[in-house]
């Protein structure tokens, strides 16, 4: 695939202790593309959105990223990418404004840029009115609209995100939707994983279904069904995994067994 | 500018910016040195009387203690604040940016270092009012901030290795009880010639006891007083050591 913007090859995870979370996992994602990983919870996905961004260390296989080998340039890659993580990360002891003029500065952006972006962005996700007060008081779903408005600051190509919308009511969640559509509509490729088939129909352009680390099938909606002769996602997802995702988020503590070891 | 100049500037502030939140929790850490100070001048006076206790006031000879405690209890915050930033995803955050990781522990000692400042300072106005008055002037304030700090900022380490292995903030917390032994078995209370045998022979292992001998000559003796190099060298080895342990474990908690 020529205008791959994610190359990855028979990537591989196997934490202290031998559980192998990843097991040769390969896919290519397109320049401009919405692409997702569906999965049950403890799949492999977030370890594996955790390896594209090198938050955590691959056991083996390679990852491109806009042509750059993570291995040999991190650094470059981390211009390249944002990241809104499954659990969010924001620093409570600051208000939005704050984070987002740190971030700049630290994403070496210039003043007058940082402050036309942070306006731009808060705009989009609706917090102009509380930008000034600490991230400790947000609500859940005020959190990963400001954790998804933090991870565009510095315009990266890449848009990794990983559950974005867990735990959040419907009208929040399709807000989210809303921004994600448009930021891939103006051209930024979109990486997401989730466990909601909902979320996977809305915005995917081709979705990769993985189970017990690997990847058990990938195509467009349509592919999926005609592939395997079936009417719904749902329907391809409990063929390919055996599984059944009420069941698998009906355990809390089903959700990153691997958390422990992420850092 | 340099990028890790940049990133250290920008995470310092960012670490300062926390000391002051909340406001409140910086009276216990100037609070309890003072107290000491206070009950222990005037409870223990007598002691000044005891043969071979050197010829100045117990109030002046237990000075460079009141400081070192205001300071050291500057080091413990930046284990918390790691761990929570740990614990709440945004040290995530941080190592996915295109910055030099070894800002984000510089920036930390930024912190310890203000703080240190700050409190120390605070506390030395405290002690010129109470009579207590450095022999060395000045520059004997300014080295013995020199003296404090960088033991402060070694100290920090052992919060920031717990925090990075353990990632438990309860643990990290309760560290700050560890500074006791530390504290009480050296020289704070009586100059070494007074103490018992075994005491002493403890003590003279003990790298605080340098510590507030350096500063305690930097007030009761002059600048020709040996203890003051001495003091500054321990805490800089003790910086040096401690700071490379953590970034091994930095390191290790990454991979």
């Amino acid at each position: 695939m020529t205008d791959a913007i994610i190359q990855v090859k028979d990537l591989r995870k196997t934490y202290a202790g031998g559980t192998e979370a990843v097991r040769g996992v390969s896919f290519d994602v397109r320049k401009g593309e919405f692409y997702g990983f569906l999965g049950p919870n403890g799949a492999g996905k977030t370890t594996t959105i955790n390896m594209l961004v090198n938050l955590v260390k691959k056991t083996s296989g390679t990852i491109m990223i806009d042509g750059i080998d993570l291995d040999r340039n991190p650094q470059e890659v981390y211009k390249r990418v944002g990241f809104a993580m499954q659990e969010i990360g924001l620093d409570e002891t600051a208000s939005a404004r704050e984070m987002m003029q740190l971030h700049g500065r630290l994403y070496h952006i210039p003043k007058d840029r940082i402050d036309s972006q942070i306006a731009k962005l808060l705009k989009l996700v609706e917090l102009e009115k509380v930008a000034d007060r600490y991230t400790s008081t947000y609500s859940g779903g005020m959190r990963r609209r400001f954790d998804l408005a933090l991870s565009l600051l510095h315009e990266p190509k890449i848009l990794f995100l990983d559950e974005p919308t867990q735990g959040l009511d419907p009208h929040a969640r399709q807000l989210i939707w809303g921004h994600l559509r448009e930021l891939n509509k103006a051209g930024m490729t979109v990486f997401l994983t989730t466990h909601f088939m909902e979320e996977a129909e809305e915005l995917c352009e081709r979705i990769a279904i993985m189970d017990k680390g690997q990847i058990v099938t990938c195509g467009t909606l349509q592919e999926l069904l005609d592939e395997h002769k079936v009417k719904t996602l749902e329907e391809v997802f409990l063929k390919t995994t055996g599984s059944n995702l009420g069941e698998e988020e009906g355990n809390p503590n089903a959700t990153d067994p691997y958390s422990r070891n992420r850092m | 500018m340099n990028t890790f100049l940049s990133d250290w500037y920008y995470l310092s502030i960012r670490n300062i910016k926390q000391i002051w939140r909340p406001l409140l929790a910086l009276i216990p850490s100037l609070f309890i040195p003072i107290f000491f100070f206070f009950v222990n001048s005037q409870s223990l006076s007598a002691f000044s009387h005891v043969a071979g206790f050197p010829n100045v006031s117990y109030k002046q000879f237990i000075a460079p203690v009141a400081i070192f405690t205001a300071i050291f209890f500057s080091a413990g915050n930046a284990g918390i604040e790691l761990v929570q930033d740990i614990s709440n995803g945004y040290l995530k955050k941080l190592l996915i940016m295109p910055i030099n990781r070894l800002a984000i522990l510089a920036g930390k000692f930024s912190e310890v270092a203000v703080q240190a400042v700050f409190q120390g300072g605070i506390v030395i106005v405290l002690l010129f009012i109470a009579g207590v008055r450095y022999n060395t002037g000045i520059l004997g304030i300014l080295a013995s901030f020199g003296i404090l700090i960088l033991f402060a900022m070694g100290w920090s380490c052992i919060s920031m290795i717990s925090a990075l292995r353990t990632q438990n903030a309860r643990l990290v917390q309760s560290l700050f009880v560890v500074v006791f032994p530390f504290l009480y078995v050296t020289t704070s209370q009586a100059p070494i010639n007074l103490l018992p045998p075994a005491f002493a022979t403890v003590a003279r292992f003990n790298p605080v006891t340098y510590v507030i001998e350096g500063v305690r000559a930097l007030v009761l003796g002059t600048w020709g007083d040996p203890r003051i190099w001495e003091g500054f060298l321990v805490s800089l080895v003790f910086f040096v050591v401690m700071t490379s342990i953590t970034l091994v474990s930095f390191q290790k908690t990454l991979k």
